[in-house]
């Protein structure tokens, strides 16, 4: 696919997706209406359901999307795996465990709980740190890997020890949270994210050019002149912090990180200077997409957005079988 | 020129040096070869050079400057380094993968400039892969893409070369034309550091041979010297008759049977 | 269960109730017989080392284990599902019957129905506030037409907003709350500070007008000999100024 094709697609479909996500919905609206709702005029409570509801809803989702395509992205080139995801290395469990924690001590607010996910993850990136360095002090990805696995293994068992003993409630409100929403945006939490998403985005765009060498092996990066522990260690934890955030603002939204690289590597795009950005807007419109689906779907009632994005990893995963035999 | 002046190094958790007291110079435009037997210490060295595996005493230089140095891309720029295996995770054309290597001179804002679109064309010609410069990685051969490795390094423009065990895939046309190319190369003024197995073509194309038993040097000098029985049996531990060939004008070496010995 | 231990009592039965699950603590003769654990999957050994003579279950396919395992042990088991009105008379009934006090259940009943009856006339003229009961806000879910709940907003005098779903506990999205513009919420007193916390719900109307009504979910959460009470209490809830 020539390049700028690619870069026009992308703009646009992420433009037309976030337009039907605040035109549709559970209650359906005329066009007009929504068009007046976002003006100000009209009904009171469509202006409340497209302004307060939809809008934030929107953005949030796209940021989670943008932030976790750019996650995905950077992960795989530094740890020279394809099937890395944000989520594989520990983010996803220590933010459900801290999560899952929050809640059961009896914090469910919007500025709560995304703490607990957000310290929850912080803490497991750094333990896989930690534990990549006794294994051996280099920043051999597979070491890498592994300790996140052995964190997610962790966090599970932690998870459902914290559970077993809970009321139906929190164990309702625990896994509401664990398989992914959009739902409680609002316009405060969209600007911490997308300050956040700007900078480690803008962060992991600096270290591109770092990525392209980091992705031929330790051994080649180190001939070229990367310090290959260093700049892993920084790519590994900026893109982990990322997701992390991304976590903290919609629970857990998978495959997204997993799935988008390879759309836009699919269309050609290599070098991690332009499948970075490249990666934020595919994965700003899956998940967009995604938040539509898991509100259209079965009115009135929302399926979870980790439900839906997860439906996407099963065609990719045919795919890469077909691709291996 | 790069300078080894008594590095001792070893693995973490091994009991013996892996490079004990080595100290050899590899003077520019010429072309030096390490060889010995598997576990001399060959590629130990190599890793040394590029900082993988830290010292325990002595120093590695690369034009004056300190192997262990923070500059990393400063280093990078003295030396190419082209390493025993490597392969891709994502594919590329042949043309972008070489010019990674311009990556040591490349500046903060990453943009390739006129000079670095060059020097991969260059490099591109010299390692002689452009017949198939606009492939992608992923369809090469292994002989194909060994020589686009070592077009990445030319592509450095370094005015040191290192390489590691560089032939291993290539049929013997493509090996004399890689030997040949380093003998241009080494013309050219680059100093070349070769690590090899191939004593025969080792001893054709060096200009001097350093040769590594357990970790220490065992001799060094022009392949003349080196290249005897005498010298050569103990390191390897096998019976050898080495002949000259008027053909070729250099030693050449032959095993001869186990069951002679 | 509360219902039927509530019941028990109600009849006069409470002296011959020997052990009740952590929940039924309505009265304090209740709280000091002992607690024998939860009443799904029920912990066999400790009801048995009560040496009950009836057992009263929860119907439900969860419990069809214990039950055999009763009845094998030789203890009569009554499996009860109290979860509309209808069903709290028929099982004050049985309960009724089986304790010997069929008079005096015959007579809570009535006292019961006489209470709603009342709380349904007091009512019936009055406009009816469009309510939203909020149950859990993560994911939210509501009561519809097929709830003891709804059954007693309907006496109470309310009109449920979601009346036209015939599930009795749906999962229902902010924006069709909001769009089906409550006059009234009703939620427990944990749900309530959440909603009123919370940013997102302020699109609803209701809580914009301070309209978030705290209801008692341990009086009002299932059919029992209080549902009058619990009548009561809602009505006045929904119209302060006429019912007491």
């Amino acid at each position: 696919m020539k390049r700028p094709i690619f870069w026009v697609l992308a703009v646009a479909i992420l433009a037309v997706l976030m337009i039907l996500g605040v035109s549709w919905g559970t209650v359906p609206l005329t066009p007009r209406a929504v068009l007046a709702a976002l003006a100000g005029h009209g009904d009171r409570n469509a202006i409340e359901i497209v302004r307060a509801l939809r809008l934030p809803r929107v953005a949030l989702a796209a940021l989670v999307g943008a932030g976790l395509g750019v996650s995905g992205a950077a992960l795989q080139g530094s740890l020279r795996n394809a099937l890395a995801e944000p989520y594989l290395l520990g983010v996803s469990g220590g933010a459900a465990v801290g999560a899952v924690i929050g809640v059961a001590l009896g914090f469910s607010s919007a500025i709560a709980l995304p703490l607990f996910a957000f310290a929850g993850a912080a803490a497991a990136i750094a333990t896989a740190i930690l534990i990549a360095r006794a294994a051996g002090g280099r920043a051999d990805p597979r070491v890498l890997l592994m300790a996140g696995v052995i964190i997610g293994a962790f966090a599970n068992a932690a998870i459902m020890v914290v559970l077993s003993g809970a009321p139906a409630n929190t164990m309702r409100s625990a896994l509401w949270w664990m398989m992914g929403s959009a739902a409680a945006a609002d316009w405060p939490q969209v600007a911490w994210l997308a300050g956040y998403t700007v900078l480690a985005g803008g962060a992991l765009l600096w270290f591109s050019r770092d990525i392209d060498i980091l992705a031929l092996g330790e051994e080649s990066a180190t001939a070229l002149g990367v310090d290959a522990e260093r700049a892993g260690r920084r790519v590994f934890l900026v893109s982990s912090l990322l997701a992390a955030a991304t976590v903290a603002a919609a629970g857990l939204v998978g495959f997204v990180g997993l799935v988008v690289p390879h759309l836009v590597r699919a269309a050609g795009i290599r070098r991690h200077r332009a499948l970075l950005p490249g990666a934020a807007l595919a994965g700003a419109s899956l998940v967009v997409l995604a938040d539509l689906v898991a509100r259209v779907a079965h009115p009135p009632a929302e399926l979870p957005l980790g439900a839906v994005t997860a439906l996407v990893g099963v065609p990719f995963f045919l795919v890469q079988l077909r691709r291996l035999s | 020129m790069i300078c080894f002046e008594r590095v001792v190094a070893r693995y973490p958790r091994a009991s013996r040096a892996a490079v004990d007291d080595i100290s050899f110079a590899v003077p520019p435009a010429q072309i030096t070869a390490v060889v010995g037997p598997n576990g001399s210490g060959k590629s130990t060295l190599v890793r040394a050079l590029l900082g993988m595996l830290p010292l325990v005493s002595g120093t590695i230089r690369v034009e004056g400057l300190d192997s262990a140095t923070r500059d990393r891309r400063a280093f990078a720029r003295r030396v190419a380094v082209v390493t025993q295996r490597e392969s891709l995770v994502f594919p590329m054309p042949v043309r972008e993968y070489v010019a990674l290597g311009r990556y040591p001179h490349e500046g903060s804002w990453h943009a390739a400039g006129v000079e670095d679109a060059r020097a991969v064309d260059d490099a591109v010609t010299l390692a002689g892969i452009l017949p198939f410069a606009l492939r992608s990685t992923e369809e090469l051969s292994g002989g194909e893409w060994q020589r686009v490795r070592i077009a990445r390094a030319l592509a450095q423009a370094a005015p040191a070369l290192v390489l590691d065990e560089p032939t291993t895939f290539l049929d013997i046309a493509h090996e004399m034309a890689m030997f040949e190319l380093f003998t241009r190369l080494a013309r050219g003024g680059t100093a070349v550091l070769l690590v090899s197995h191939q004593l025969n073509l080792v001893a054709r194309f060096a200009d001097r041979i350093v040769l590594l038993h357990q970790g220490r040097v065992a001799a060094a000098g022009t392949p003349n010297e080196v290249m005897r029985a005498a010298v050569l049996e103990p390191v390897y531990d096998w019976p050898l008759v080495v002949t000259r060939d008027p053909a070729v004008g250099a030693p050449a070496l032959l095993p001869l049977r186990g069951s002679s010995h | 269960m509360p219902a039927t231990t509530e019941l028990l009592f109600a009849i006069g039965a409470g002296p011959r109730v020997v052990g009740r699950t952590p929940w039924d603590l309505w009265s304090d003769s209740a709280r000091r017989v002992a607690d024998v654990g939860v009443g799904l999957r029920p912990n066999i050994e400790a009801v048995l080392a009560r040496r009950p003579d009836l057992v009263l279950l929860y119907a439900t396919g969860e419990n069809r284990a214990a039950a055999q395992a009763l009845r094998a042990a030789g203890v009569a088991v009554i499996a009860l599902r109290i979860d509309r009105v209808e069903d709290f008379r028929r099982a004050a009934r049985l309960i009724g019957m089986a304790t010997g006090d069929s008079a005096r259940a015959a007579a809570v009943v009535d006292s019961v129905d006489r209470t709603l009856a009342r709380v349904r006339s007091r009512t019936a003229g009055l406009p009816r506030p469009t309510v939203f009961w909020h149950v859990w806000d993560a994911p939210i879910i509501t009561i519809a037409r097929g709830s003891f709940l709804d059954e007693l907003l309907t006496i109470a005098g309310g009109r449920n907003i979601y009346e036209d779903l015939s599930q009795p506990s749906p999962q229902v999205s902010l924006e069709d709350i909001v769009r089906r513009d409550p006059d009234v919420i009703l939620a427990g007193p944990d749900g309530a500070a959440r909603i009123r916390a919370s940013a997102t719900w302020r699109s609803v109307r209701a809580v914009r007008e301070g309209h978030v009504l705290v209801v008692d979910t341990s009086l009002i959460g299932h059919p029992s000999v209080r549902m009058g009470e619990a009548a009561t209490v809602l009505a006045h809830l929904l119209h302060p100024a006429v019912v007491q």
